[in-house]
């Protein structure tokens, strides 16, 4: 039996080919870096268990290929992440292009409610940034989304990025589950809420 | 995938060679995926485990009835456990077998504390930790040892299905989005009973249609066969599961109108497995317990419901009333019923009744909500000697007395005089008998002389017990009784037992009838949750002691919760200048956590203030866990209910507390 943990919270790193998802993962996961580039295959998944609030979370992070040919795979494990990493690359205008792009795909596949998050990485590369900070605060803003600038390279907000999602994630189960899922909140609400709760038991013990 | 066009616009999808997956890729999938096997296996055996701790529960509830925690079985009272009806279920549980969780509101700071029962406290917690929160339905699971027979029914045939058809061969783009959505998603089968069979028999209509779906789509890519094959393993055991819907089945060839009514059938599933969580629980319920059945016509209205507990609890005391009536002497009761009956004074009718019909009304106009109705028993012996005019009544023993302290016990005497037909109580000094202390069931042995009662009198009159809790703050009402004094005869002693009632007219009277030479003091306690301390406001005092030269005093209160180890845990109030009936209204913080406050005793005396020599003592109060009886309440009714004022008059003793 492996680690006992309190939540499994599965994540997705989604981007253009070659932003740097697999290498932000492997920061992450194993804490290195690989210059050498190797296209991922499909997809992958990485494991790593961290604590918030003393709670043991293990995340499940699903790396994915970004070219086109794996798309058909890739799309597969939208519907089953709790959160999603966009990627993009701040030296490749193209890549931060096409996160509107990937933000459909997650609109068209993924669950309504997934954490989402924007990450402009390779940020050490500075002198040749295509893409600047602002822009991606500015995207970030308006799909209502949290947004860093990372590096996988120098080791900068990856952690941070992560840790943020997650705790982003679990404060909404928290949310969900406590407020009884009023989501405008009240009492009002909350007898219809119980109500509909009602009419669906007794139309499932008529199964 | 209708955005292709735009795709391509944006060159996002420039790419788009479809080129088949070369076997090392289709290897590398497969491997990864065998892998998340592994983790789904593990994760499956965890949600497992979480359901088993959930059902092994519900397994050790009693579920008694309304009137008693649906976990312990602990009856409710003043100072039994406190009923508490749980947000979720509805249900009354006791303060130890529930947890209150403070709810923010999402559109302001506020929060609100609200109670859940263990039940459904866990199985909250079960729906946050399995992730079930997040896709509205329990995830696949295997039970730990005995039910994984259960859930491994439905994930075996799906598989072979998917596999050896080669339906699910088309693996066209809207086929694989749907079903790895379906592995993500999968089922909340509860572990046991018809529900999964029929779930099962769905299953392959769902996997088929998908599958014709996916044809439909027409994308078929031959080289991904193999890695579909081995995906099926998973989707096809979802897809199986998921299709709980009716007719979810039938070939619906519009992907978006399949997931919508997926997850539909998901929610369905969802609350079909909370059903089964209830079901449970009920059934047993409505077998052991009449009652139970009442409360579930209405659990739809919530507003009524507070109001139904009410009817529920009534009932069922009535019931027990009646159960334990049956074994009592019955001619006792009725006798009295038919005095109050002939006597025709209202008021005093009915106490003692045994029609179930008019107890229950009577005891709903009573709104008894934290006061168990069934107060206990009295057992007297009565006799009349007409040589001396004398009635002789003997107050025996009491059983089953509410409990006033956090102990659970009391200290219980009687208070005893006679009512006139007119309704009127025939001595102005009520006679007492000595307290029995720490005890809910005191033999008083003790017997009281009631001289001048005149033989003619007997006829109508009414002996009236009153029962009260000694306390030098204080004293409580405990229950009352009253006996018709028609069958006493001057020949033989006359003995009877004695349901005990609920406060009335006379029972005030009684407790008026003490004098309390110290005043009182309107106290008012809030604990306020932002500021995390303890609000007492002191009121007001009156009818203090003169101690002043002018008849009069110059009175101010001393505040200190104890124990006290910064000694910063000390206020007063201002000197109110020449008056026995002081208004001070001023408003003192102490900083305490709830928990702490278990633990502590606010400590209030009234000083006279004199200038030039020491202040005389007025009068004291405590409160805290320790009191008894109405300052108990106030204490434990302020910690419950926290950022409310609960205000209370309390007498004052004598003695100084502090010294």
């Amino acid at each position: 039996m492996a680690k006992t943990y309190d939540y499994l919270f599965k994540l997705l790193l989604i981007g253009d080919s070659g932003v740097g998802k697999t290498c932000i993962l492997f920061r992450f996961s194993e804490d290195a870096f690989n210059t050498t580039f190797i296209s991922t295959i499909g997809i992958d998944f990485k494991i790593r268990t961290i604590e918030l609030d003393n709670k043991k979370i293990k995340l499940q992070i699903w790396d994915t290929a970004g070219q086109e040919r794996f798309r058909t795979i890739t799309t597969a494990y939208y519907r089953g992440a709790m959160g999603i990493m966009l990627v993009y690359d701040i030296t490749q205008e193209k890549s931060f292009e096409n996160i509107k792009n990937w933000i459909r795909n997650i609109e068209e596949n993924a669950a309504a409610d997934v954490e989402k998050m924007l990450l402009g990485n390779k940020c050490e590369l500075n002198d040749k940034r295509q893409v600047s900070k602002e822009r991606g605060e500015q995207l970030a803003i308006e799909y209502g989304i949290k947004f860093m600038e990372t590096s996988a390279k120098a080791s900068i907000n990856v952690e941070e990025a992560f840790l943020t999602l997650a705790s982003d994630i679990k404060a909404k189960t928290e949310k969900r589950m406590e407020a009884n899922n009023p989501p405008k909140g009240g009492h009002q609400l909350k007898l219809t809420e119980i109500r509909t709760k009602d009419s669906w038991l007794s139309r499932c013990s008529l199964l | 995938m209708g955005s292709s066009n735009i795709e391509l616009k944006a060159g996002w999808s420039s790419s788009k060679t479809n080129e088949p997956l070369r076997p090392e890729e289709q290897e590398a999938i497969i491997s990864v995926i065998r892998r998340n096997e592994e983790i789904e296996i593990a994760e499956r055996q965890r949600v497992g485990r979480l359901v088993e701790r959930v059902e092994k529960i519900k397994l050790h509830a009693v579920e008694r009835g309304p009137n008693c925690c649906r976990l312990c079985g602990d009856a409710f009272g003043l100072l039994r456990p406190q009923r508490i009806l749980c947000e979720d279920c509805r249900k009354a549980v006791c303060t130890k077998c529930s947890v209150d969780i403070n709810i923010r509101y999402h559109n302001s700071e506020r929060t609100r504390e609200i109670w859940l029962c263990r039940i459904c406290s866990e199985t909250r917690e079960m729906w946050k930790k399995s992730g079930a929160w997040f896709f509205k339905g329990l995830p696949n699971y295997d039970m730990p040892v005995r039910s994984a027979s259960a859930s491994n029914t439905p994930t075996t045939t799906p598989t072979a299905g998917g596999g050896g058809g080669g339906a699910v061969a088309a693996y066209g783009k809207a086929g694989a989005g749907k079903g790895a959505r379906a592995v993500q998603s999968c089922h909340g089968t509860p572990a046991r009973g018809g529900r999964i069979k029929k779930l099962t028999i769905r299953v392959n209509d769902t996997s088929s249609s998908s599958a014709s779906n996916s044809s439909a789509s027409g994308q078929s890519e031959p080289e991904e066969d193999q890695l579909d094959g081995a995906k099926s393993n998973t989707a096809g055991v979802v897809g199986a599961t998921s299709g709980s819907a009716p007719g979810n089945g039938t070939a619906n060839d519009s992907s978006d109108r399949q997931r919508l009514q997926r997850d539909e059938s998901f929610r369905l599933r969802a609350y079909g497995s909370i059903r089964s969580f209830i079901d449970g629980g009920e059934r047993k319920l409505s077998n052991s317990f009449f009652f139970g059945r009442q409360a579930n016509p209405n659990a739809g209205s919530r507003q009524a419901d507070g109001q139904d507990y009410d009817n529920i609890s009534n009932a069922s005391t009535v019931a027990q009333l009646r159960r334990e009536g049956s074994f009592m002497r019955r001619s006792s009761v009725s006798s009295s019923w038919s005095f109050s009956d002939s006597s025709g004074s209202g008021n005093s009718a009915t106490q003692t009744t045994q029609n179930p019909q008019q107890q229950k009304q009577q005891q709903q106009q009573q709104q008894q909500h934290c006061r168990d109705p069934l107060l206990g028993w009295l057992e007297l012996a009565i006799s009349y000697r007409e040589s001396f005019h004398s009635l002789d009544c003997t107050l025996v023993r009491a059983r089953d007395l509410p409990a006033m302290d956090a102990s659970g016990l009391a200290d219980p005497y009687c208070k005893v005089n006679i009512v006139t037909p007119e309704g009127h109580t025939k001595y102005t000094r009520w006679q007492r008998t000595k307290t029995v202390h720490k005890t809910r069931n005191p033999d008083f042995n003790e017997t009281l002389q009631f001289v001048g009662v005149e033989p003619e009198e007997l006829g109508n009159s009414l002996l009236y017990v009153a029962l009260f809790d000694d306390d030098k703050y204080g004293h409580d009402f405990l229950g009352a009784a009253k006996v018709c004094l028609s069958t006493v005869h001057s020949t033989s002693q006359y003995r009877i037992s004695v349901p005990l009632g609920a406060e009335d007219q006379y029972s005030a009277e009684a407790e008026m009838s003490q004098s309390w030479p110290n005043g009182k003091m309107l106290i008012s306690l809030c604990y306020n949750t932002k500021r995390r301390a303890l609000v007492v406001n002191v009121k007001q005092c009156i009818n203090l002691l003169p101690m002043d030269n002018n008849g009069s005093s110059d009175p101010f209160v001393k505040l200190q919760l104890k124990p006290d180890a910064h000694k910063n845990k000390k206020h007063k109030t201002s000197v109110k200048w020449r008056t026995l009936n002081p208004v001070f209204n001023e408003e003192f913080y102490f900083e305490a956590s709830p928990h702490d406050l278990n633990k502590e005793m606010l400590i209030l005396t009234v000083w006279d203030k004199d200038l030039g020599k020491s202040n005389d003592f007025l009068g004291s109060l405590q409160l805290g866990a320790q009191s008894k009886g109405d300052r108990l309440q106030q204490w434990l009714d302020c910690i419950r209910l926290p950022d409310h004022f609960h205000e209370k008059w309390h007498c004052l003793a004598s003695d100084n507390p502090t010294h």
